[in-house]
């Protein structure tokens, strides 16, 4: 890898980062004050808005989403944990390497058929929230899915080029 | 298909996420009956179609925030000043404090992090054996998770469609039994070294008061609110999210502004890893009830037991299994809907399976080979893992004796609720 291309890397993955961290804390701050909000409206002024149930309910998916991508990062996808603590690292390392590339592959899958699933919503002018296009809030689906794809497929990448360089420099990872 | 069914199974056994591999089951499940595979964003989507479900991120995020405070002293201090005066005391604050702080938040493994490295250095200097301290604390850090409004109770009330008003007064008694059967052994363990952590004192416990005053209205705005039908579940989430955030930032300033993004995305991770895992569970449930999985399941069982007690016998084998093998997260969204029609047929109340399904999964944080406490605690406090299982040991037989009891006396669980 070239220096310009791991420079490329190492600020898409810093820019990543901060946009799924403010993602988050602009959504769960505003999940907050919507929420209290509305129990506020119910309690002392006997009303509330119609809308913000179904907003409450579609910024959940979001967070739901926009973390997982985030999970994907920090490698913390809840898994069956039973191989890393007992099996020495270099034996886990091929099937570390199949099972980012089926993680990635699924991922993919899941994009394109939300994408699909989408351009269906879009023509059949389907909307959320009184009279806004849905397809803007499920957007979030393939969007968080292909960002879950590209992060496995990259993790699934770096499995190969380890395992070739190890070659050369054994246990140089360590 | 059976192969590829095993292939999915080798690929969750060498760490593939579980959300990929349940979207795989389902997808393929799909496929062989001729579903679009659209269907799949259908019921990911359903996420956003559930009731109640904020409550998961809110009350996630406000325990993450009372951890990294320092709450986890101020408690410490005040179940010290009112417990403390019993022989033994120590190992009963320990237990009184990890349980409480569990079920604010959420049994993710938090409460070790943030308790253990208080209590387990105090316990050694008051002269408690080693080994005790270690299995203690490591038992301690899943405790409480039966007690409202911890998340697994939220997760079940929302898979199983049951309220979760009826499934956080169910928790109680039940988890009082097991908080008593740890104190009781406790007690008899060091029946040698009966001595008190301190003299009562009513000015100790004043001070103490008045130390967590802040914090003290916190399980009376979650439960009063809910009870007194002020609040739903999910409001009286967004309340605590925000009083505490309220509290530890802005009040007490424990916690600084700068902070604040750090520790939203590290309860979020948490958060994304089970939500994700609903959803694609939600098309992998549909899929397996439609090809009518949960009939022959009870076919299948039927050949072999008759009566409620072996068939609860024979699901309390199946829960330690699973549980030994999967998070108490994801064991609840994939295997939840599956039981429910089976437990029903041999008339166990939602309710009370809910009790004995998150009681039994509380001793999978504790189970070999995968029990993530018992990681936690081997990494926390730098104990060989050997070390550490044998230490839990003893804790872990009586806990399993609490589920059973908890199993087999439904009234234990339902006497709270009401209807």
């Amino acid at each position: 890898m070239t220096g310009a291309t791991s420079r490329l890397l190492a600020r898409l993955e810093r820019w990543g980062t901060a946009a799924e961290d403010a993602s988050l804390v602009l959504l769960l701050g505003s999940l907050m004050i919507l929420a209290v909000g509305q129990i506020v409206l119910r309690i002392f002024f006997d009303s509330g808005l119609i809308w913000a149930d179904e907003l409450l309910r579609i910024m959940v998916l979001w967070i739901a989403l926009i973390a997982s991508v985030a999970a994907a990062r920090s490698k913390r996808h809840l898994r069956i944990d039973i191989l890393s603590h007992f099996v020495p690292e270099r034996y886990t390392q091929v099937p570390g390497i199949i099972v980012d590339g089926f993680t990635a592959s699924i991922c993919g899958l899941l994009a394109w058929h939300s994408i699909r699933f989408l351009q269906i919503t879009i023509e059949m002018d389907d909307t959320v929230l009184v009279d806004f296009p849905s397809w803007i809030a499920y957007g979030i689906l393939p969007v968080a899915f292909l960002l879950m794809c590209y992060r496995f497929f990259v993790l699934f990448a770096k499995g190969i080029v380890d395992a070739f360089s190890e070659k050369k420099i054994p246990e140089a990872a360590k | 298909m059976i192969l590829l069914g095993l292939l999915l199974v080798l690929l969750a056994v060498f760490g593939a996420p579980l959300f990929a591999v349940i979207a795989a089951s389902a997808m393929l499940g799909y496929q062989k009956e001729g579903i679009d595979l659209m269907a799949m964003a259908i019921e990911v989507l359903g996420i956003s179609q559930m009731p109640f479900l904020s409550a998961i991120p809110l009350f996630t995020f406000a325990g993450y925030l009372l951890s990294e405070s320092n709450a986890p002293g101020r408690l410490v201090r005040l179940t010290g000043a009112v417990l403390g005066w019993m022989p033994g005391g120590l190992a009963l604050v320990a237990l009184g404090a990890c349980a409480f702080f569990t079920a604010f938040t959420g049994a993710s493994g938090v409460t070790i992090i943030a308790l253990g490295a208080i209590l387990y250095p105090a316990l050694k200097e008051d002269g408690y054996p080693d080994n005790f301290n270690l299995g203690l604390v490591t038992t301690s850090g899943s405790l409480g998770l039966l007690f409202a409004p911890s998340l697994p109770l939220i997760l079940y009330g929302i898979v199983a469609e049951v309220s979760i008003d009826n499934l956080f007064l169910a928790g109680i008694l039940p988890g009082l039994l097991m908080l008593m059967m740890l104190s009781g052994w406790s007690l008899w363990v060091n029946r040698a070294n009966r001595k008190p952590l301190a003299t009562f004192s009513w000015r100790k416990v004043g001070a103490s008061l008045r130390e967590s005053i802040w914090e003290l209205p916190l399980p009376i705005v979650v439960l009063g609110g809910i009870y007194s039908g002020f609040f739903a579940v999910s409001e009286a989430a967004a309340v605590t999210a925000l009083y505490v955030l309220i509290v530890e930032v802005v009040i007490l300033r424990e916690i600084k502004l700068s902070e604040l993004p750090r520790i939203m995305r590290e309860s979020m991770l948490l958060v994304g890893g089970i939500l994700i895992i609903l959803g694609v569970s939600l098309a992998s449930t549909n899929y397996m009830i439609d090809a009518g999985v949960p009939q022959k399941i009870l076919e299948f069982v039927s050949a072999f037991v008759t009566g409620q007690a072996s068939f609860l016998f024979l699901l309390l084998i199946f829960l330690l299994i699973l549980g030994a093998i999967l998070d108490i997260f994801s064991a609840t969204v994939l295997v939840v809907p599956l039981i429910l029609p089976i437990a029903a047929q041999y008339g166990i109340n939602e309710v009370h399976l809910g009790i004995v399904f998150l009681a039994a999964m509380q001793l999978g944080y504790l189970t070999p080979p995968v029990g993530l406490n018992l990681f936690i605690a081997s990494y926390r406090f730098d104990k060989p893992i050997m070390t550490v299982y044998s230490a839990t040991f003893p804790f872990l037989m009586i806990l399993l004796l609490s589920v059973i009891l908890i199993m087999y006396w439904p009234n234990l669980s339902l006497f709270l609720v009401p209807g």
